[in-house]
Formats: C-alpha cells, structure tokens, sequence
C-alpha cells in the first residue's frame, strides 16, 4: 500500500516535536550574552566566465572584519617587529597596487624591479603580481612551493631577503599598539594577536583583489568594441599559427589568463651543475621534466608588472614578445607546449608583434590598480 | 484530544516512511575506468620509447580528452543514454581521479549488446564557457577557431627528420575551412565522432556494480588506417583540418574494453 505524505500529514508531524521543543525550551535557563565575536560573512562576487571554485581555506573563511584587519597589517610597516622609523617594512613596501601587487621596474627604491629585504639581501626571484589569486589553486612563487597564502605571510615576516624578523617579535608589537587588539577580537574572537591570524587576516586582504573590468572584459560583455589592431592582437593570442599563447595564459574560456600550472618555456638549454636554480618546479616534483620549469603569471595588468620571468630577464614587453617571437632557447625539458621551438619561435612580423602588444594592452585594469579598497587606509588603528 | 494526538503520531510514523516500488529498489552502477597503452603496455610518459606506424620515435607527455553521449544498447534494440546532458567526462593522465567515472545512473538490469561514446562533445553540447573551473576549462577552444573545447589534447615529442627531439600537440577540435591560409575562415568542420567499443557487451544483474575498463591505444592514433606522420603534420594541428581528419578517421579503433565482473 502506497502512502502519500500530505500537507496534512506534515503539519500534524512537525506539530508534535514543535510542543516538545517549546516545552523544553521553556524550562532552559536563561542563555548567556552573545558573544561580541560576530563577524560578518564576505561575499566574493564571481565576474562573468570565472570559475567558481575558490581557494579559501575552510579554516580561513573571509569575513569583513578579517578583510578590514588584513588590509591594515598588509600597510603596516611595524609588522617587520620593529618601531625604528629606519627598519619598517610592510608588504605594502614591495607589493605596490599600482604595479598589480609587485614592486614594478618603477619602484622608487628597487631599481629596476629587483627588491631586496631589510638586510639588503636580494629576493632569489622577481615578484609575481598578486591578481585575482583566490583562484590559484596551484601554490605560490614562481614554483608553487608555498602551498597557501597564510604561509606566504609568515615566510615574507621572516625570511632573511624580506623582513627579517621573527613571528614573535613581529606579533608582539602588534599586540602593543592600540586598536589592534579590538580588531583582532572582532575578526578572531580573541584580542590576543597570534602569527597565525596575522596571516590568516593578511590572506583574506589579498584573496579581495579581484581584477575583472579590462578593456577586454568589457569586449567580452558587449559594452565596447577592440580596435582592429587588438582584434588581430587577439586572434594571433589565440592560434598556434599566431602567437599561441592562450594554451598557457587564456582567452575567452580561460579568463585568468593563466593556467597557474608550471612550464620550461625555452629560456635557457641548461639547469644542473653550476646552471642549477633550487627555486624551479623541479625542485618541488622531482621530476626531471620541470627542470627549469615556473610558473605561467597571469597577463592582466602584465605591463605594469615588470621586469619579465623569474629572474626579470626582460625589462619591457618588447623583449618579451621578441624572446617568443625569434629567441626560445631548445632542451630536453622544453614544455610540449613550446612547439615552435623547432623554428627558434613563433616568427611574429613587426606588425603582428604590435597587434599582440596592443591586445595585451587591453587586459590593463585601471580600476584594479586604483581601488581604493585595496589600497592604504587613511589611518592605521592607533591613529584614529 | 488523545485520540487527536493518537491519530497525530500515527500519521507522523507513517507519514514519513518513503516507500518505493519493488522495480526501484534494486541497484545497478556502472564504473567507467580509463587507461592508457601503448603496443599493448601501460603507458611510460616522457620517454622516448615508442616508434609509430610512419617510423617516428616519439614520447608522450600527457593526454587529456573529452568523452560523452555515453549510450548502453539493450539486446532488444532500446538504448540508455547515461546522464543526458552531465555525462560530458574529462579525463587526465595526470590526474588518477579523473580515470574512474561512477556514473550516477541507476542502470536497468538486463542484456547490453555494446556500449557506444561521442570522442569529444557534440556540436549541439559544445559550447563555450560551459565549463567555468579547472582543468576542463583550460580545455576551451578558441572562438576564432570555432569555440568550445579540445576534444582531446595529446602532447608529446618526436624525433624529427633531423634528429632534433621536437614537441607535437596532437590536438582535436573544431576543424575551420579556409579560404587563404590561417586567416579567412570560411566555415567550421564538427569533428567530433561516435565510437561503438569493441568486445563490450554485458549482463547487468539486479543490484550488480560493472566495471568497465576502457584503454586507450595511443598508438592507433597513428596507424590505421591511415599512417600519420609527425614530419609531415609538424608540431601542431589545431588550424590544419586535413590532419585533425586523419586524426579522427584513426580515432575509431583507438579503444577497446574489458568488462570486469
């Protein structure tokens, strides 16, 4: 015998357990004050051919009050765990917005785009842009060694060619000036400032910064049209007789412009012995194919975030486009991908080199690399 | 009021209890494994130990595809097409878990004379953007070229006609016709194409689970019939519809089956 649930049915069931709840819940004792900690869920709105899975960790979950502390220790020098005017240092001091989050070949004092710590000591690699990397799943620095955010936050407090500090220190003045610990509070539950949730706040900043409004984004919705120019730019991206660049940076299906993966892209025909970089994806797989392997950075916002590959061998775009136009380099790890190495390039005329360039140009997002929400703030929480 | 509370708890027992009918009760699943062979051994990737039918060496890096209209034929003549329009499966050389597809379908029990496959997507359910994340989005294919996505993406190297280890990526998709060469596309070639498995027949037995391992030969891929030579298509042929052709026509062959029990 079959037996429907009905609407009836339904109500005369919930109906029971509801008197008993209200029965019991009745004879409870009055429940204690809320807890202050309250944060405030924060929605990441995904742009239009994103993907939708995000990188936060289920440990991490972005909230407004993480957010508005991270973007406070992300410009705060004194998280180097020093207060000398001479030996702050904040992520902010490398990583401008104006320059997409790295220090750019115009940094006022990184000549050329090369930083160095507090030491003096010179970073191994030249900085990848931070843009839009709560979809990188694949691990950060140009090997994907540091497998979150959070770690990079501790690695650039401590590591000699960075801060140079210590967690302890660097937490301990934290802890000292006031505000900060209100903050803490509300973003953590706890007015104890721990390492740990410096890096978790600093990780939710940095997981806001969405680029999504370039020029070609906006070609993408309809609201304008690309230049003959960039039109041609963006078929040479997009074909293996052109330029064939999208199987590693995107396009329409791919709109990171990047696959975050690692790739030899023939720039030199050695990698052992004396010619051995302990920094490429080599060094985390073990596998001899990523020998001389990093990773693809995205292309937003690429000519602000100068000088080019993981040793800013390029300094201009140019360079770039001449390198994968006529100079790729054969070894036996060279990437499949890179099959034009057989004719040393893609072989780009002077005209379809500045097609290219002119697409490129129109992943530039202005909005981006002035948003007011991810720069600086007006006061930090002991000014106000 | 009692016997209005009696009569509250009787319904609220019953009323909850989900019955269905005896047919739907039993269970029957399918388990889609995938591997890859070449001349009849598990595939060694980024070695250059294999020589195909037009005598190129050459080594394979990775193989990532797209199969879909997945569709069991019943003795009887009725078919059963798994999942509709969510049976578009990637798989990946590099990622294992993209090599074993428990198909979500409750499949009827009974006799299966064949099991066929779409390699790639069809012109109907290719569209861009249908896949937003990772790794089946790094799979699109460009607009300009016809949109979508790469049915397949095998990459590898060989050892050219000077003896230079050269990259290939044997890549199929949407073929474009051209009026002049590689610009002024005039129209656009689905490529796409059925394969029916060899050797795949089976007997679903009520609340069994089959596993049906499907293999894939890399070395059909260039053997028959017809012979494809990497000297004569060169390292790529996402703009070259007369090999993506070859490519396709040798396609039909590539599988075969082992249904376990």
């Amino acid at each position: 015998m079959s037996r429907k649930i009905t609407y009836h049915s339904v109500r005369a069931s919930l109906g029971i357990p509801l008197i008993v709840i209200l029965l019991l819940s009745s004879c409870k004792k009055e429940a204690p004050a809320p807890s202050p900690y309250q944060p405030t869920p924060y929605q990441i709105e995904i742009p239009f051919g994103f993907p939708t899975n995000l990188n936060i960790p289920a440990d991490n979950p972005m909230t407004v009050e993480g957010i508005e502390l991270g973007r406070y220790l992300f410009y705060d020098g004194r998280i180097s765990g020093r207060t000398h005017p001479d030996s702050l240092m904040s992520c902010g001091t490398c990583h401008l917005q104006a320059n997409a989050f790295e220090c750019g070949i115009d940094h006022p004092t990184y000549t050329g785009g090369f930083p160095y710590g507090i030491t003096g000591k010179p970073t191994p690699h030249v900085m990848l842009p931070m843009i839009n990397l709560i979809w990188n799943h694949t691990g950060y620095l140009w090997n994907g060694a540091v497998l979150n955010i959070e770690d990079l936050v501790w690695m650039g407090v401590v590591a000699e060619h960075e801060m140079n500090s210590d967690t302890n220190r660097a937490k301990e003045v934290i802890q000292q000036i006031p505000g900060y610990p209100e903050l803490f509070q509300k973003a953590f539950g706890s007015e104890t400032v721990t390492m740990k949730n410096i890096g978790r706040a600093i990780a939710q900043f940095i997981r806001t910064f969405i680029s999504a409004n370039s020029k070609f984004d906006r070609y993408l919705h309809g609201e304008v049209q690309l230049s003959p120019s960039e039109i041609s730019g963006f078929i040479l991206f997009t074909t293996e007789e052109g330029a064939d660049c999208f199987h590693c940076h995107g396009g329409y299906g791919n709109p990171l412009f990047t696959t975050h993966l690692f790739y030899n892209n023939g720039k030199d025909s050695l990698f052992t012995g004396p010619y051995e970089d302990p920094r490429d994806r080599y060094h985390v797989t073990g596998d001899p194919m990523d020998y001389g392997a990093y990773k693809a950075t995205t292309l937003r916002n690429i000519a602000v975030t100068g000088p080019y590959m993981h040793d800013g061998r390029f300094a201009t775009l140019d360079e770039v486009i001449e390198f994968y136009s006529h100079h790729l380099v054969w070894s036996p790890y060279i990437n499949p991908l890179m099959h034009h190495i057989t004719n040393g390039g893609v072989q780009l005329t002077p005209s379809e080199k500045a097609d290219l360039k002119a697409f490129i140009a129109t992943l530039h997002d202005e909005e981006f690399l002035t948003n007011p929400a991810f720069g600086p703030p007006e006061k930090f929480p002991d000014e106000k | 009021m009692t016997q209005r509370l009696l009569l509250i708890i009787v319904l609220f027992c019953f009323g909850c209890k989900k019955e269905t009918p005896p047919d739907e009760q039993s269970q029957q699943k399918i388990i889609l494994s995938f591997d890859f062979r070449v001349d009849g051994e598990k595939l060694q990737t980024d070695t250059m130990i294999y020589i195909n039918e037009a005598g190129n060496h050459y080594l394979v890096n990775e193989i990532q595809f797209f199969i879909s209209d997945v569709t069991l034929h019943h003795t009887d003549g009725s078919t059963y097409l798994i999942q509709e329009w969510k049976d578009i499966h990637y798989i990946d050389s590099d990622l294992p878990e993209t090599q074993t597809w428990n198909v979500f379908d409750n499949i009827p029990a009974g006799s299966y004379q064949s099991i066929s496959f779409t390699f790639g997507i069809n012109e109907e359910k290719n569209q861009s953007l249908m896949f937003l994340n990772p790794p089946e989005s790094f799979m699109f294919w460009p607009q300009y070229l016809g949109g979508g996505y790469h049915y397949m993406k095998l990459n590898g190297k060989w050892l050219d006609e000077n003896q230079q280890i050269s990259p290939f990526n044997f890549h199929l998709g949407i073929g474009q016709i051209y009026y002049s060469y590689p610009d002024s596309i005039t129209g656009f070639v689905q490529n796409y194409f059925q394969i029916t498995l060899p050797n795949s027949s089976f007997t679903m037995e009520k609340n069994q689970t089959k596993e049906i391992l499907l293999i894939m030969n890399i070395e059909n891929w260039f053997r028959s019939p017809n012979t494809y030579d990497h000297d004569k298509w060169g390292g790529n042929i996402m703009q070259k519809q007369d090999a993506m052709r070859l490519a396709c026509e040798n396609g039909q062959d590539v599988f075969t089956t082992v249904v376990k029990k």
